[in-house]
């Protein structure tokens, strides 16, 4: 199930919100109306936790997590630290690492098994990457960019990457990644996937400029809802090529 | 997609309103006044400019008519005819002709009178040219105020067209007049088009929208068509086959099954085989209405034949000419009324459009772009990962609690506290409230940041309990220790071998520290509602001579002398004036000789006292003042001048005076909205 929302009328909820398996960290905003999106989907199941990262609404950009842990950057300040250790369970792993790159978020994508980073990050980082969050760590880029965790969003079930990647590359990262990939945009054209998009493996939000074809194609290739990524083949193929062509 | 500003076009005044607006922008934004001493050169410059100002305004102003108006040829085909056949295109390019002929007609009248200019002899021969030139620029735009209206008609007509996007997915919805064309728009969009049981009731085109298969289409509802040859089809009718002919839609042809209409089923056989040209290169559907009124089934023979003759034409229509069955009902029957069989000829309809656009976009180049949208990539197995060790991991229960949400079981969220306390901006979110904690009490416990210059988060590791519970321990023990060597701990051991004089002593000790802290604590609560005071007025009322007397001898010290010289002191003194020494003038020693002082002052009235804020010293070189003498003759002078107006209470020069009120330049409106003032 794909959700619309906003972060106090901005699309890129990817920059406000880190959504995995096991917890989500929404910004503080100056309403409950964001954080209340994610609680109503959520919170049954994981923590939803609201917390600034390095004094910056940018939670989702600045960390990186999947079910094992989370990487918060050097600038998060220790009453932040403490405050995200006492909200997630202890099977989290919560760890500030010292790293030049220090928008994690940007640089780093992963979900429970696969991590790809940025190709500049730190071999100790990769390191603490792979220790923390239990992944396998690839070096990669996303259409050339080396901002993997902008330009790409992935869960255990499927993932969006960024819409210029060529279909080789597609089948390659997919191989890395053990996952089915599909290029395509979010927020009515945007190529910044991870900022437009924030997924787990049953759920996902994205920004409320977003098509409804975008959605659709979004909530097949993350099997949200019965859907599978095929659809996008089959069902929906008429109408991304009428739409994009 | 290109876009028409149809709607956007500026308004398009009248011949007069121009001449005027023209005329008033040159009045204001050229100088006015020619003054006596100008040299002819200047005067002739002065004109010119005015002559220029005009033609560039005409120039301005024509060309954003010109380039505002859409030109016939550069825009879609669609909206070209349509506006041919609205506002006929030899008129409407004849008015945008004349504009432009106008336009040049004033450049070249201005060039003219501005060479003449150059040769003008006088101030008045100078005037007399440029108001011919005006004269003459004004005269051109009277003569085109008939294509200025008409292009004022047509903006405000354009400007009300529906916006119809030529390129993108629609169904044009086409048939003789009432056979239910808007009917079915209603049911297909929410257009709210108006809906009568007579012919003629849709006039032009209308627009609506509607969402299928995640994109939005277009319907377009147009006017009914008679059969009759092209030349003799109306205005209202013009408009239905130029959105035939031109937008690369979906064509919904209505069959008015039950002829309530007026036209019998071979009539609409007729028009449909007449126009059948303008369907080519598009899906063409046979739309069979009213089967509430009358079945299919019970069409006579001879009618069935027609409606098969058409399904046949539509069909090689769709095969792109061939005869034979590709496979896809081209003929469908539905009912507005009942809206049986509306949405499966909306689904047949949007289908095939969407089949055929997909197709043309497939053969096209720019389908290179999209191919790796439409490419799902499946992950090869590789080396390390063995199939199916990674499942996705969802927590038991999602299903279950979104059909709880669907079924409309919500939960009290966030947002829900925040309205009820206040609103955002209001409502302080508690942070700690979903603390995940090994005692729930612990939520709130205050936690200190920095200790003695330390922060805390610094020294905290993994095994501070266990350290702690060893310091604990460490402590018991000791306690243990020390109360099994039987010593009771007491701190007033001292005490005990204090002699009876030293005891007493620490006895008033403590009694007065007990006062003194009292007295403070006292003093410090008063404070807060008082304003604070200076000590020596604070406590003015406890520091008498008496008093201070008083609590020197319980100390035992005689303070009958201090006593004494306080109160000498505060004996009344005698009044008395010492002599000033800057009224001294000259120096202490000629003070006592001095006498009667000279008074430097005409008025007798006036204060000694005032001679300070004049300066006694000797006048400043360069002053042009020889000595103190000849400044007070001066001083003396300026008194008496100032005395009869002063007497008079008179306006003098020092007064402080507004000369004029509103300065010429200042506001003679150079500025636009006259912006500049000259005090506030």
């Amino acid at each position: 199930m794909a959700t619309r929302c906003q972060f106090e009328n901005n699309n890129d909820v990817g920059v406000f919100a880190k959504l995995t398996n096991a917890y989500c960290i929404c910004a503080l905003g100056g309403a409950e109306n964001f954080y209340s999106v994610f609680e109503a989907e959520l919170n049954d199941h994981i923590p939803v936790i609201k917390s600034s990262v390095a004094g910056t609404r940018l939670v989702g950009r600045l960390t990186v997590g999947n079910r094992n842990g989370l990487l918060l950057p050097n600038t998060t300040t220790d009453q932040e630290l403490q405050h995200i250790r006492n909200c997630l369970p202890d099977e989290v792993v919560v760890q500030r690492i010292d790293e030049r790159l220090s928008a994690l978020g940007n640089c780093i994508a992963c979900n429970d098994y696969v991590a790809l980073i940025h190709p500049d990050v730190d071999r100790e980082t990769e390191e603490i990457v792979a220790d923390v969050l239990g992944v396998e760590v690839f070096r990669q880029t996303v259409a050339g960019n080396v901002l993997v965790g902008s330009y790409c969003a992935f869960t255990n079930q499927g993932g969006l990457v960024h819409p210029k990647t060529s279909i080789e590359d597609l089948d390659e990262l997919s191989s890395l990644l053990q996952i089915p990939l599909v290029a395509g945009t979010v927020n009515r054209g945007s190529d910044v996937i991870g900022a437009g998009l924030v997924a787990n493996d049953w759920a996902a939000f994205c920004g409320l400029d977003t098509t409804s074809t975008e959605l659709s194609v979004i909530e097949s290739v993350f099997k949200l809802r019965d859907a599978q990524p095929m659809n996008i083949v089959n069902d929906l193929r008429a109408s991304l090529i009428d739409t994009m062509a | 997609m290109p876009t028409y500003n149809l709607k956007t076009i500026g308004v398009v005044p009248g011949a007069k309103d121009f001449i005027d607006i023209v005329l008033s922008k040159t009045q204001r934004g050229t100088p006015t006044v020619v003054h006596n001493g100008w040299s002819i050169q200047r005067i002739r410059q002065f004109y010119m400019r005015k002559v220029k100002f005009t033609q560039q305004n005409w120039n301005e102003k024509l060309s954003s008519i010109l380039d505002e108006f859409p030109k016939v040829e550069d825009i879609h085909p669609f909206y070209a005819d349509l506006l041919n056949v609205l506002y006929d295109k030899d008129h409407y390019k004849l008015a945008l002709g004349q504009l432009n002929t106008a336009r040049n007609l004033i450049d070249r009248v201005a060039q003219d009178y501005i060479r003449l200019l150059k040769y003008g002899d006088s101030l008045y021969r100078c005037k007399e040219l440029k108001r011919a030139a005006l004269g003459r620029m004004c005269t051109l735009m009277k003569r085109q105020g008939p294509s200025l209206a008409y292009l004022e008609q047509v903006r405000q007509h354009m400007s009300r067209l529906p916006s119809i996007d030529p390129n993108t997915r629609s169904l044009l919805l086409c048939g003789y007049p009432n056979v239910g064309k808007s009917s079915m728009m209603n049911k297909l969009t929410r257009a709210d088009v108006e809906v009568q049981p007579y012919a003629f009731t849709t006039k032009s085109l209308y627009v609506g929208h509607m969402d299928y298969k995640y994109l939005r289409w277009q319907v377009i509802d147009t006017p009914g068509i008679l059969d009759r040859p092209l030349e003799e089809r109306n205005t209202i009718e013009m408009q239905s086959i130029t959105a035939l002919a031109h937008l690369r839609a979906a064509a919904l042809y209505l069959v008015d099954i039950s002829e309530a209409c007026g036209y019998s089923i071979a009539q609409q056989a007729a028009l449909f085989h007449s126009i059948k040209p303008l369907f080519a290169n598009k899906p063409v559907l046979i739309v069979v209405n009213k089967i509430d009124a009358r079945r299919l089934e019970e069409l006579s023979e001879a009618d069935r034949q027609l409606i098969q003759g058409m399904e046949d034409e539509a069909r090689k229509i769709s095969n792109g000419g061939a005869v034979g069955d590709s496979g896809e009902e081209v003929m469908m029957a539905m009912s507005t009324l009942s809206e049986e069989g509306v949405m499966a000829v909306k689904q047949a309809a949007c289908d095939r459009l969407l089949n055929f656009r997909v197709e043309l976009k497939v053969a096209g180049k720019r389908i290179a772009d999209v191919l790796n949208k439409i490419h799902v990539a499946q992950p090869r197995p590789r080396d390390g990962v063995t199939p199916g060790s990674r499942p996705p991991v969802i927590p038991a229960g999602v299903a279950e609690a979104r059909a709880r949400r669907a079924a409309g079981d919500r939960k009290k969220l966030e947002k829900d506290l925040q309205e009820e306390n206040g609103g955002a901006g209001v409502y302080s979110a508690d942070l700690r409230k979903h603390y995940d904690l090994q005692d729930p009490n612990w939520k709130y416990d205050i936690m200190p940041e920095i200790m003695d210059g330390h922060n805390i988060l610094d020294f905290v590791d993994a095994d501070i309990e266990a350290k702690l519970a060893e310091l604990e321990r460490e402590e018991e023990e000791l306690e243990a220790q020390f109360a099994a060597e039987g010593g009771a701990m007491s701190d007033d051991e001292d005490e005990e071998d204090l002699t009876e004089e030293q005891a007493a002593d620490l006895q008033a000790i403590r009694a007065r520290k007990r006062v003194l802290v009292a007295e403070h604590r006292s003093k410090k609560n008063s404070h807060r509602n008082h304003a604070v005071l200076p000590a020596k007025l604070a406590n003015a009322r406890g520091r008498t001579a008496d008093a201070m007397k008083e609590s020197l001898g319980a100390l035992g010290i005689d303070a009958s002398k201090a006593a004494e010289r306080a109160r000498s002191q505060s004996r009344g003194r005698k009044r008395e004036r010492s002599a000033s020494k800057a009224r001294a003038g000259d120096g202490d020693a000629e003070m006592g000789d001095a006498g009667e002082k000279k008074r430097v002052h005409s008025s007798k009235s006036r204060s000694m006292s005032r001679g300070r804020s004049m300066s006694l010293a000797e006048p400043r070189p360069g002053s042009g003042l020889k000595d103190v003498t000849q400044r007070n003759k001066g001083i003396k002078m300026a008194d008496k001048a100032q005395w009869r107006m002063n007497k008079m209470a008179k306006v003098g020069e020092s007064d402080r005076a507004i000369q004029t009120k509103m300065p010429k330049h200042l506001f003679a409106g150079k500025t636009p909205g006259h912006s500049t003032r000259n005090r506030r």
